[in-house]
């Protein structure tokens, strides 16, 4: 798929022959009532959302229609994505053929929410290929493959499951815009990872869509500029879902969007939206966590033993200048799989001369047995108190307050007012975010990407008879083939029953947080809704 | 020893070598197995040291108890030497002496009994200990005294393989078999050693059969529906769960133990297996998931964020000591504390064997540290250079925050361990 050329001018699709994607795009928007004109390209200069774009266009539809549509549309869209995913290792090669096929009969009008989605997704990805394929039985080697992805969700987090990562940039709509296609794929893979630093790359990104954006005729930036930028915030939630200080910059961002005074010249306007987003970065984040830095540093001690759990980036700032004021102190950094974010903190701790000890999840006990303070960063407060955070922060702060010595040590959180949120959470299921279990793999073996296509690669192949018993036998063969030379779990795709369960976040009991050190100042973790409240009136 | 060579060291190149080599290089060669490492997992410690004891003592051409005891002292100071924190290779030289003591206190006692002698002072310590409690007992039969005293550590065990009632390993039970087994009065001298190498054999079946033992109490505490978290590749929660999953339908969450056991622990729970060393008599385990056990496996970070669902943990273990307290795989006490925290139980399945006589003070001392390039790898060079990383194995986990433990002689509280090991060990044997 190629990039969508440019945002900005989304909808107006003067390209004659637009390409596949945006043409399934559109199709399916108007699939629910006019499906059989799926070849007439929207050409209707109006950019707002797609739904109602078409929806003019077609016949004016009462608002219960809308909604209905709107609905159909996203059902359509989430089994895209699940579809998509499924085939996403196998550069989806396998769900393709299958809903190529279906894309040709959906010509009936009588098919809604699952004839679109399929719809849409057959000439998305690549259906010339193999689209082709015998029909019927594809089908249901799809239906069959998605109970199988099923049977690896595990059922407690099943509510977890609902938005599939996307893999790659294909599919994106046109109104995407490069940088964030770009920021996109980076925090797909974690690149950009760690929630100050995925808002501060999102709201960089939005600098550069507004800096190109233009404001299409007969519209006002205020009122379309949050649509487009809508756009680029849910394909960024489809890489991966957004941290809460994303969600709270895109919140306050959108807020002075809309209070922007529709007269302004369309130039001032962007200029002063930029600089309102400099100013955020600035004042919620870098001077933020030097002000947190500066009053944590002070809690450290010449001999303290500082324990960590992964790598925090305020925290990394906060001992490095505790450091650089002549504090002598030992990091203790504890590290969990998969992601071992502490390998950097404790690289960049240790270049600069800290007395730096590493060890895994496994030795947490032996690690706070020694420890004076704990340190954490955070991804989000909630409003309960509770901190939300790299799944094992839980463990660290459990183990410092229950040490054997019988001796608490203080657990001290470093956190922006930024990631201050109004949702409460008790436990660490009812949210929380699930990662690719494939992550979880061992790191030397080459990842289900290859392992897993394989077994789903042999799925087309022989859709000549029998489907169901076909089925069955086809995963057999990587079975034996990975085991000998790869991990055992480099099947688990295939292994029934066998799940693999690979959640980011853990919600860490407020009883265990002694303080949460912000820009505002320290506080107890009860007063966080507090602070939330006052940072939001602001 | 070139014999041993053929084959991976481990219990199977030891057990093979123990057949073919004179003792004194068979000791020897546990002693370099043992201190390199070669031989691990508590069992196939066990039975080492077991198979060990009994060619040792079909090797000492005496009867003379004392004498017995004096060898097999010495070779187990030297195993225990050797490494000190595989602490079932004390426990089963323990049970050896405890036999050999036993022997030899059933053919005084047989004696004195014949010969209508009433001197309590004159056999062991222990003896003397036991006996005023129960003067009435002590003229009439002459089988009786033996039953009271030296069935408990001696027969116990194997009385119950053939019925597992826990009631029958309480001393107070001088079951039905008591008269058959040795007749004390007859030539007194001749068997000690038979004797002995029998209870050796049994000893033997017993770290066969003790996981068999302890699942078939499965039933009895896994119900429905349960969500149970586990950890590590332990064959005795393994052979637990199996049992309660030919009965029942329930969900394992499987903690992988990285980065010490992970590969294990991924092979048990796809059911790619290979049998290790120590495994090497047993029969196919099928695993869980074969049969319809739905297993999620999870990184070890992630157990405090779905014990809030767990209902109970069952965990497998290095050593228990007598306090109630074990030693297992690193990360076990963050788990049963997480579990403490969410009131949920802890189960720990244990064999008696691995049951020590050890208080535990100095703490420390139990751990030990292995490689820590399973934590950060040799390629991560730079980094290695500037840090000190830290790979504990094993992790005490307080006695307060296990709630059950279940051998094979049934479920107790680990407040009873004590008792436990009372009867299992002779006083004068525990720091030998």
């Amino acid at each position: 798929m190629t990039e969508p050329s440019d945002p900005a001018q989304t909808a107006p699709v003067s390209t004659p022959a637009p390409s596949a994607p945006e043409q399934a795009q559109t199709a399916t928007e108007n699939s629910p009532q006019t499906l059989p004109i799926r070849n007439s390209k929207p050409t209707q200069p109006t950019e707002d959302a797609p739904a109602s774009t078409d929806g003019a266009k077609d016949k004016p539809l009462s608002p219960a229609e809308l909604k209905k549509k709107a609905k159909a549309e996203k059902a359509a869209r989430r089994i895209r994505e699940k579809l998509d995913k499924e085939g996403g290792a196998a550069s989806s090669t396998t769900p393709n053929p299958g809903v190529g096929a279906h894309a040709r009969p959906p010509t009936t009008p009588k098919k809604d929410a699952a004839g679109p989605g399929s719809a849409q997704k057959g000439p998305r990805a690549p259906p010339p290929r193999r689209g082709s394929g015998p029909l019927a039985q594809n089908g249901s080697v799809l239906v069959e493959q998605k109970k199988k992805k099923d049977d690896k969700k595990v059922a407690i987090f099943g509510h977890l499951y609902g938005q599939q990562r996307r893999v790659t940039v294909a599919g994106a709509t046109k109104e995407v815009h490069h940088a964030i296609l770009a920021l996109g794929m980076q925090l797909m893979d974690y690149t950009i990872c760690g929630s100050s630093a995925r808002c501060v790359a999102t709201l960089i990104a939005f600098k550069r869509v507004i800096e190109s954006y233009m404001t299409p005729l007969g519209t006002s930036l205020a009122r379309h500029l949050t649509t487009h930028l809508s756009h680029q915030i849910t394909y960024l939630s489809t890489c991966r879902p957004l941290s809460i200080s994303q969600g709270n910059a895109i919140r306050a961002l959108k807020l002075f969007i809309a209070g922007i005074d529709p007269s302004t010249p369309e130039a001032s306007a962007k200029i002063s939206l930029c600089e309102y987003i400099d100013s955020f970065i600035r004042e919620k984040i870098t001077v933020a966590d030097q002000v947190i830095a500066d009053s944590a540093a002070q809690k450290v001690q010449d001999g303290d033993v500082i324990v960590t759990f992964a790598g925090s980036s305020i925290v990394k700032q906060t001992l490095l200048l505790a450091h650089n004021q002549g504090k002598r102190f030992r990091v203790s950094i504890i590290d969990s799989r998969p992601l071992f974010e502490g390998k950097s903190l404790a690289r960049d701790l240790a270049k600069c001369g800290l007395d730096v000890q590493y060890s895994l999840v496994h030795a947490i006990t032996h690690a706070v047995k020694d420890a004076t303070k704990v340190f954490l960063g955070a991804h989000a407060m909630t409003s309960n108190g509770g901190l939300y955070s790299r799944v094992g922060t839980a463990l660290v702060a459990m183990s410092a307050k229950e040490r054997a010595s019988g001796v608490e040590i203080p657990v001290i959180v470093c956190c922006e007012t930024i990631k201050f949120t109004d949702r409460v959470a008790l436990d660490s299921i009812v949210v929380n975010e699930i990662a690719d279990a494939n992550e979880l793999l061992p790191m030397n073996t080459p990842v289900s990407l290859v392992a897993s296509d394989p077994a789903d690669a042999y799925v087309p192949p022989p859709p000549e008879n029998k489907k169901g018993a076909n089925r069955t036998p086809a995963p057999e063969p990587p079975v034996t083939l990975h085991k000998s030379t790869l991990s055992p779990l480099a099947n688990w795709h295939n292994t029934p029953h066998l799940q693999l369960l690979n959640i980011m976040y853990d919600v860490t009991p407020a009883e265990y947080v002694d303080m949460v050190i912000t820009e505002m100042g320290s506080l107890p973790p009860s007063a966080v809704p507090i602070v939330h409240r006052m940072v939001t009136n602001l | 020893m070139p014999s041993s060579l053929a084959l991976t060291p481990g219990l199977g190149s030891f057990l093979k070598c123990l057949k073919t080599n004179p003792i004194d290089t068979s000791i020897e060669t546990l002693i370099s197995l043992l201190k390199r490492r070669q031989i691990r997992h508590s069992r196939s410690c066990a039975t080492a040291t077991a198979y060990l004891l009994r060619s040792v003592i079909s090797a000492c051409r005496t009867t003379d108890s004392a004498k017995l005891i004096e060898r097999v002292q010495s070779v187990g100071r030297r195993l225990m030497a050797a490494q000190p924190r595989e602490m079932v290779v004390g426990n089963i030289v323990r049970r050896v002496l405890g036999l050999i003591r036993d022997e030899a206190e059933d053919d005084r006692d047989a004696e004195f009994a014949l010969s209508e002698i009433g001197s309590e002072s004159q056999p062991q310590t222990p003896r003397a200990y036991d006996d005023p409690a129960l003067p009435l007992d002590r003229d009439s039969p002459s089988i009786r005294p033996d039953d009271r005293s030296s069935r408990p550590p001696l027969t116990s065990m194997f009385s119950l393989l053939s019925h597992p009632e826990p009631e029958n390993s309480l001393p107070s039970t001088p079951g039905s078999s008591s008269p058959n087994g040795r007749l004390p009065g007859h030539g007194p001298s001749k068997d000690v050693r038979a004797e002995v190498l029998e209870g050796i054999g049994e000893i033997i079946d017993e770290l066969g059969q003790v996981d068999d033992q302890i699942a078939a109490y499965a039933l009895d505490h896994i119900h429905s529906n349960e969500i149970i978290l586990t950890h590590t590749s332990s064959t005795t929660v393994q052979k637990f769960l199996l049992k309660a999953a030919t009965k029942r339908k329930f969900t394992v969450i499987h903690a992988e133990s990285y980065p010490n056991n992970h590969e294990a622990t991924h092979a048990t729970v796809s059911g790619s297996a290979s049998d290790d060393d120590n495994l090497g008599l047993e029969a196919f385990q099928k695993p869980l998931i074969e049969h319809g056990i739905t297993v999620i496996l999870i990184p070890d970070s992630a157990v405090f964020a779905i014990m809030s669902r767990v209902n109970k943990v069952i965990l497998g273990t290095h050593s228990v000591l007598a306090n109630g307290g074990l030693v297992a795989a690193a990360g076990t006490r963050v788990i049963a504390r997480a579990a403490k925290v969410h009131q949920t139980p802890v189960v720990v399945v244990s064999g008696v064997y691995k049951l020590s006589p050890v208080y535990p003070f100095d703490f420390d001392s139990l751990i030990e540290y292995g490689d820590p390039s399973k934590v950060l790898p040799y390629e991560e060079g730079d980094l290695v250079d500037l840090v000190d990383v830290q790979n504990p194995i094993y992790d005490y986990v307080p006695a307060e925050l296990v709630d059950l433990y279940i051998t094979n002689i049934g479920g107790h509280a680990p407040s009873y361990l004590y008792r436990i090991v009372s009867d299992h060990y002779r006083k004068e044997d525990i720091s030998f």
